[in-house]
């Protein structure tokens, strides 16, 4: 019972250490969190990379266009909240499709826990940069949008709802193929390539 | 009872059987679709796919690569570039371009006409993960303080890299070794502009030091990279060529400075006097003067003739305000000089003619069986008496002929001084330089010695309050004297001009002074 206690209490001197640091790297600015989300997303894709072992040919007759959103494949020089928000589509979406993956094998099981875990983290970044932009900006927004000077807006509002379309078709996709192991390898691919043209959205910039 | 007999036993019997079919279908099935170990790899900016079949005992002739990608639903496509290669290798670089994009590749080996397998990746390829990056060329150029990297850049980027941006996908890494500590630089890249050697300057090292440098692409946040030989330069020593370049420029320095001086000094020495002294001579002393080498005149000569001096003592005359007694002037035999140093030689002599009032000429009378005897030498009185020049003693010579048998060439005032005499006894015989020497010419009768005209090079010295009379002067150099060469040269005689005995001193008296 001592041992145990005294473990315990090294598990709440950790976790209250940790807790002290969580606000503290959740209220970094929104710049050196692109660089967390940066390195977070490749973890991510790793992840997703090494979930399959092996990718079965015949999968290859079940393979679907989603059609992700041109805005995303000809992403140029978008405003930087709307990037985000798309982002943070993004990665809430995925991580819907992975928490409704049924567990085949322990191993898929190992490689989903850390997949739901780093898009997690992902959300979490993604909303506090949002939450800091969406209270110095609500001044600013109001005007442009009585305006009508704000044209970006209706840019990622659009870009936002072909998005929510296009994971709605990988849903849908899913169901009919009722989560075959074909049907998963082929989503898991889609993801991969989506979440790396979100990097290069979150580049760093080129040092002069 | 037998047909169910034989029902039973051939029961296993079929069992067997197709399990046996069923296990030879599906070996053939694994052999006809097997998989490959494919690798993507960017080998110098190329994207190569290369494979690897599992059973190594199947040696094919050649292969054909197919692909497909996942975005699309579309079937197997072949690889122009890559159909029946004889390795198991093929260049991708103008074929997959996307990165993005997941890429299945299938492979189908031959052997002759013969397919031996068809396989495929086990796992799914999509290059901005699964590419490796092989390290690109590079030189290194070490010189003093830094180094210059030269990597080695295709003129064209691949389309692969240039699509999503070289700085998303990798990062190139120049990492510096030396002393054991690791330094990485980071160069940023942009794959669209640019084109040919990428050259990068690690600066601020250490000079005289031993520096290894690799180059290497690293993923970009996965870490993973494949080492690059390692290039080592020793950087030259900046000390000794530091050092060298003072050194010289301190000898520089030195040396211009040892000049200045060196010639300063020459220059204070020459102005105070002491070297270079300016030698103003005269023009007479000119002797560098080229024309005169060139068309040299032979110097005149010096008209020497050989005289003989018979020395004569006579008493000092003292003058006593007497008038009446004129004595003998030839006992005075005290040589005067004057106070420039000169020795004054008074000569007396008589010509020495024959008693027959023939004209002959003085060298009749200076025939040596002449009965004088008291001439030992008259040959050289007959030299001192005959001129250097050509032309005939005046006649005058021969008319005093009758008054003696010769002539005595005397010197007074040379009975002590033997520095250009020779003589024994009463007889003093120098050479004399008839052009340096002072002459007195005396007139047999008014015993007044005429003047003379002096010769052109003759200086004029007059000091008519010292000089002495009876000083024997001779042309020379061909010149004639328009005077009677008097061969008696007598201080008995007094002068017209001359108030007292010294009138000899006088050089109004017809000396001719320099």
């Amino acid at each position: 019972m001592s041992a145990k206690a005294g473990v315990i209490q090294k598990c709440l001197w950790l976790v209250c250490l940790v807790g002290l640091f969580i606000p503290h790297i959740l209220s970094l600015d929104c710049n050196s969190l692109d660089f967390h989300l940066r390195r977070l997303t490749w973890q991510n894709l790793r992840f997703l990379n090494s979930m399959s072992n092996s990718f079965p040919v015949e999968c290859l007759r079940e393979s679907k266009a989603f059609e992700l959103p041109k805005e995303i494949l000809s992403y140029t020089q978008p405003l930087k909240r709307d990037i985000r928000e798309t982002f943070y589509e993004i990665s809430k979406q995925a991580f819907n499709i992975f928490s409704r993956y049924a567990f085949q094998s322990i191993w898929e099981e190992k490689h989903l826990r850390q997949i739901q875990i780093g898009l997690d983290q992902q959300l979490q970044y993604l909303e506090q940069c949002l939450t800091e932009e969406e209270k110095e900006n609500e001044d600013m927004k109001q005007m442009e949008k009585d305006e009508g000077k704000h044209p970006g807006a209706m840019v990622s509002q659009l870009s936002n709802l072909n998005l929510k379309r296009y994971f709605r078709r990988i849903g849908i996709f899913l169901k009919d193929k009722k989560f075959s192991h074909c049907a998963r390898e082929i989503v898991r691919l889609e993801i991969i390539r989506c979440f790396y043209y979100f990097l290069r959205f979150t580049a760093p910039p080129r040092r002069k | 009872m037998l047909l169910s007999q034989h029902a039973s036993a051939m029961r296993p019997l079929n069992v067997y059987l197709v399990v046996y079919i069923s296990l030879v279908f599906g070996t053939l099935q694994a052999l006809s679709e097997d998989f490959c170990i494919f690798r993507m790899t960017l080998r110098n900016f190329r994207v190569i796919l290369s494979w690897e079949l599992r059973n190594h005992s199947i040696v094919p002739t050649h292969y054909t690569l197919w692909y497909t990608i996942m975005s699309k639903p579309e079937d197997m496509k072949v690889v122009k570039d890559c159909t029946e290669v004889t390795g198991s290798f093929c260049d991708l670089t103008n074929v997959w371009e996307s990165m993005p994009e997941t890429y299945v590749p299938r492979v189908v080996a031959f052997r002759g006409n013969t397919t031996l397998v068809s396989c495929t990746s086990r796992e799914s390829i999509f290059p901005g993960i699964n590419m490796s990056l092989e390290p690109p060329n590079f030189e290194i150029v070490g010189f003093t303080d830094h180094i210059k990297v030269i990597v080695k850049f295709p003129p064209v980027i691949p389309k692969i890299l240039r699509g999503e941006g070289l700085h998303v996908y990798l990062s190139l890494v120049i990492e510096e070794v030396s002393g054991g500590i690791i330094k990485k630089h980071k160069p940023k890249i942009n794959a669209k502009t640019i084109t040919g050697n990428f050259t990068y300057v690690i600066d601020n090292l250490i000079p005289n030091t031993n520096h290894c440098v690799s180059v290497y692409f690293e993923h970009s946040d996965v870490g993973k990279i494949i080492e690059s030989p390692t290039k080592c330069t020793l950087l030259k020593p900046g000390q000794e060529s530091e050092s060298s370049e003072s050194a010289k420029i301190g000898g520089l320095i030195t040396m211009f400075l040892i000049l200045v001086v060196f010639i300063s000094t020459i220059v204070i020495l020459q102005h105070t006097g002491y070297i270079c002294l300016k030698n103003k001579f005269p023009k007479v002393l000119n002797f560098y003067n080229f024309s005169a080498w060139v068309f040299a005149e032979l110097p005149p000569l010096e008209a020497v003739a050989l005289l003989e001096v018979i020395h004569v003592k006579r008493k000092k005359k003292v003058w006593d305000y007497n008038y009446d007694d004129e004595s003998d002037s030839d006992n005075e035999a005290t040589p005067r000089t004057n106070a420039g140093g000169y020795t004054m030689h008074g000569l007396t002599g008589r010509p020495l003619c024959p008693a027959s009032g023939s004209s002959s000429t003085v060298e009749d009378c200076c025939d040596p069986d002449a009965e004088e005897t008291d001439l030992p030498e008259p040959e050289a009185e007959c030299e001192s008496l005959m001129a250097p020049g050509p032309g005939p003693w005046p006649p005058e010579c021969t008319s005093e002929a009758d008054e003696g048998r010769g002539t005595r060439l005397e010197d007074r005032f040379s009975e002590e001084d033997g520095s250009s005499t020779e003589g024994s006894g009463d007889r003093i015989i120098f050479n004399v330089d008839l052009n340096s020497v002072f002459v007195r010419v005396l007139d047999d009768n008014s015993e007044v010695p005429p003047e003379l005209s002096l010769p052109e090079d003759s200086t004029e010295l007059e000091d008519p309050n010292e000089t002495e009379t009876n000083l024997l002067v001779a042309s020379g150099g061909g010149t004639q004297p328009s005077f009677p060469v008097e061969c008696l040269w007598s201080e008995d005689s007094p002068s017209e001009t001359s108030d007292t005995s010294e009138s000899d001193v006088d050089t109004r008296d017809g000396y001719i002074t320099r």
